[in-house]
């Protein structure tokens, strides 16, 4: 190659376009329905999603364990036969249990559409959770816990949540090895009757969605009838704990798990926007301010990342990084020093714009494609919002100025507020 | 259908192009056909360490990912047996600092001590947080070695020992990417919403000024054939026993690579799976089972990985999982289960193919195993393996002689 450099190519501003709205509506007894048609792939994915998430359980791993013997078998199918036919057609899916919400999502070749929703009224709305399946679920889920309870980076997680939400709090109790005992399959029925109801499901269809797909809908899920459940939710006060900082011993680990947080608005507050932003800043991205002060710099960790997440209940913020034990008090000065920076010193016109031109490009990114669509449409509309929080977004990413950044963190990252974690 | 056009620069740089006008953005995949095979066994993990360094910046563009974020970009890369590969996606109207930014890096890097030394911290790291530092963490550290004796699959692309990260020196590191890194030795792929002819123009500006570099084939020593059963058992502290199992199998352009796909998903393709419905759902042996074959360059391996549940002895949970093996190689599968496993092959063929940055990655991969057009063409391959195939297949590869076991054992009282 010759010596003369070749001239950088001009780049276009990024720009996120008009986000394509889905369409919104209703069986015959009034479960709503939202359609999202994209891609090229004659694939479907839908989101079956209930308010039954882990904040509804008066007892720990009650909803998870509902969600989980969904497929072990139903009225009509057992769970082997319910597995085999779901595989013949090609269907993947995925139990899931957050903290606010459960359900299950499952996507298909669009062909199959028919017998995937008959597939899935079993799973939703029929499952019998047979006494030995249960026993056997709750047996090999002990084994899968002793093995994430041998993690460092889990440990660390779980005392964090604790800490930070309290005890009680449904975000913040803590699953232990006797729970997996307290546990009974009348009691999954129970949670199930009360919690999977026509009334608390929403259903998310995004690809290229089959023209019989709501008749279809209605078919199987349109004549059920929407209980008025009785649900009766645990106490949910936050109730952080006094001592914030709390290290768990692990003999013979090689590394300590740091995690340093503290509860967080939540998407429903208008300073959102602004705070995703700092947190960008501060170790949101490859090329946060975290990341190079401890990997690029000092080769500390192989990756550090903070999160601002938020919940129905509350949002929080965690920096979540692995080092070595030895030098876990300089990793954890770092990270303080990087918070403090944050707060006292106006952030620089030039990270700014790398900053403002990464987020944007995540913007476009969420948009593209119809299994990216379903995800960001979920996860404003689980809130009560819609796509204009995303134009709030764009917006703020496109003006926020070094000042307001300096202001939000000077009232949202208060170092002595904040829980500080480690286990190793 | 996934329709692409491959145009091979004067210096040897292969383009292959896909456009897909449903998205506005658009990927670049380039894979670097060099991998942990290509190390030295004296300095293994260095084609992985050098994958940290290609982000170190080079003289006309000290800072690549800073660049490509200012053009909404985002990338990542990874490093295994066989290829190095680097992919990034962007909106589509940035695509040429995409050019820019990767045609600078494959032309020169720039090598500094500190950077190095900070990279090595990192990837220790790296090594402990993955590796050393998870429960059964280490199991493929210590079944490459079993199943491999002579051929670079007996190490791991991160390296068989930190000691070898620790002594790379920038002598080495230098010579690395100039025996490797050069354009007739790459493969660069272009999917999403551009047209094919301004990506030829973009490749002949950008990548055609690189020199044809002067790539030494590796010799790598063929493996063995395997004629003894071989077994390794260890004890540490976990919370289970776990059992791990290799067989020597063929290389991903291998004749019988889909028929043995398709043994490990009838054995393991989800809960449908022999082994997940038979030892962990009717016996309960297993709290979890499962079952892959790798897709390597070189022949590869079928490898099967359980965790017993409680009070399970591992011989007899052994015995168990080959009296499973066993029946696929006496009878063969019905129809149905035959049609359920290509089902499956077919329908997550499809699903990769709903991401640019998937079809980018399998397009470079296809190319180097030969055969682009595979990317289209597998899906029949699967469906014309028979049962009978299977049978075959079964008797041929689980041959109890050419496989590798280790007892991974707990040494804790179990709860």
């Amino acid at each position: 190659m010759n010596g003369t450099p070749m001239i950088k190519p001009p780049v276009r501003p990024v720009t996120p376009g008009r986000i394509p709205e889905a369409v919104a509506l209703k069986l015959d007894n009034g479960i709503p329905v939202f359609l999202i048609e994209a891609g090229t792939e004659d694939v479907i994915r839908i989101d079956f999603t209930f308010d039954a998430g882990q904040a509804w359980e008066n007892r720990p791993l009650t909803a998870s364990a509902v969600n989980r013997m969904l497929t072990e078998g139903s009225q009509n199918f057992s769970s082997s036969k319910l597995n085999r036919t779901l595989d013949f057609h090609g269907a993947f899916y995925n139990l899931y249990c957050d903290r606010d919400r459960a359900g299950i999502l499952v996507f298909f070749l669009s062909k199959h559409v028919e017998k995937i929703l008959e597939l899935a009224r079993e799973i939703l709305f029929l499952p019998v959770f047979p006494e030995r399946e249960f026993k056997a679920q709750m047996k090999k889920r002990l084994r899968w816990f002793l093995v994430n309870r041998d993690k460092v980076a889990n440990i660390a997680m779980d005392q964090f949540y604790e800490s930070v939400f309290g005890k009680e709090h449904p975000y913040g109790k803590q699953v232990v090895q006797e729970d997996f005992k307290n546990l009974s399959r009348d009691c999954l029925a129970d949670f199930h009757v009360r919690h999977y109801t026509p009334g608390r499901l929403a259903v998310v269809i995004s690809g290229r969605i089959h023209k019989d797909t709501v008749p279809l809908l209605n078919r199987f899920f349109g004549a059920l009838r929407p209980q008025a459940a009785d649900v009766t939710r645990s106490g949910y006060e936050l109730k952080a704990s006094e001592i914030k900082r709390v290290h768990i011993e692990k003999k013979g680990a090689l590394q300590t798990a740091i995690r340093i947080g503290s509860p967080a608005i939540n998407k429903l507050h208008p300073d959102y926007p602004g705070l995703k932003i700092v947190d960008v800043i501060l170790g949101g991205y490859f090329n946060s301010r975290l990341m190079k002060n401890i990997r690029e710099e000092k080769g500390l960790t192989y990756g550090i990342h903070s999160i601002i997440t938020s919940a129905l209940l509350s949002g929080f913020k965690v920096i979540s990084t692995e080092v070595s034990k030895k030098n876990t008090p300089k990793a954890t000065d770092e990270i303080c020093r990087e918070i403090e920076l944050l707060r006292r010193v106006a952030v620089e016109k030039d990270e700014l714009e790398v900053v403002r031109n990464y987020m944007l490009g995540e913007m476009v990114r969420m948009f593209d494609g119809p299994f990216a669509l379903a995800e960001s449409f979920r996860s404003v509309w689980d809130f009560g919002l819609d796509n204009s929080y995303y134009y709030r977004l764009v917006r703020k990413i496109k003006t926020i100025e070094p000042d307001e950044i300096t202001a939000l963190a000077t009232t949202y990252y208060n170092i002595d507020d904040m829980y500080q974690i480690t286990a190793g | 259908m996934i329709s692409y056009k491959k145009y091979t620069l004067d210096n040897g740089l292969r383009v292959l192009m896909h456009e897909d006008r449903s998205t506005t953005l658009a990927a670049m995949n380039i894979l670097y056909n060099v991998g942990s095979r290509d190390e030295d066994p004296g300095s293994t993990g260095m084609a992985h360490l050098f994958e940290h360094l290609m982000f170190g910046g080079t003289a006309q563009i000290p800072d690549y990912d800073k660049q490509l974020l200012l053009a909404g970009g985002e990338n990542n890369a990874f490093t295994n047996t066989d290829i190095t590969n680097y992919y990034l996606t962007l909106p589509a109207e940035n695509i040429e600092t995409a050019f820019w930014l990767e045609s600078d890096r494959m032309n020169l890097i720039d090598f500094s001590q500190r950077n190095l030394d900070i990279q090595k911290s990192v990837v220790i790291e790296e090594y402990k947080q993955r590796y050393l530092n998870q429960p059964y963490g280490d199991a493929m550290l210590l079944m490459r070695p079993l199943a491999y004796r002579i051929h670079p699959y007996r190490w791991p692309a991160i390296g068989m020992d930190i000691s070898h990260i620790h002594d790379v020196t920038l002598d080495k590191v230098r010579e690395f990417f100039f025996t490797h890194y050069a354009p007739n030795n790459a493969i660069l792929t272009l999917t999403g919403n551009f047209r094919t002819r301004e990506a030829v123009r973009m490749a002949k500006k950008w990548f055609g000024r690189i020199e044809r570099r002067n790539v030494k084939p590796v010799d790598r020593p063929a493996e063995p054939e395997q004629t003894e059963a071989r077994s390794l058992e260890v004890e540490k502290d976990v919370p289970a026993d776990a059992l791990y199992k290799a067989w020597h199998t063929v290389p991903r352009a291998g004749n019988d690579f889909y028929t043995l796909d398709l043994i490990t998903d009838l054995l393991a393709g989800g809960e449908s799976g022999r082994l997940y419905n038979k030892l962990v759902r009717q016996k309960k042996l297993f709290s979890e089972i499962n079952a892959y074959i790798t897709s390597d360059i070189d022949p590869g391996i079928a490898l099967l990985h359980g965790r017993l549940m409680k009070d399970v002895d591992i011989r007899s949970a052994e015995e168990a999982v080959l009296k499973v093996i066993d029946e696929l190689k006496e009878k063969p599968p019905s129809s149905h289960e035959m049609e359920k496993v290509r089902n499956k092959y077919e329908s997550s063929n499809v699903f990769a193919n709903t991401s640019i940055l998937n079809k980018a990655v399998n397009l470079s991969f296809f190319e180097l195993t030969g055969n682009p057009d595979l990317i289209n063409t597998e899906v029949d391959l699967y469906r014309k393996t028979s049962r009978s195939m299977v049978t075959e297949a079964a008797r041929k590869y689980f041959d109890p002689a050419s496989c590798s076991t280790l007892y991974y054992r707990s040494s804790r009282d179990q709860k």
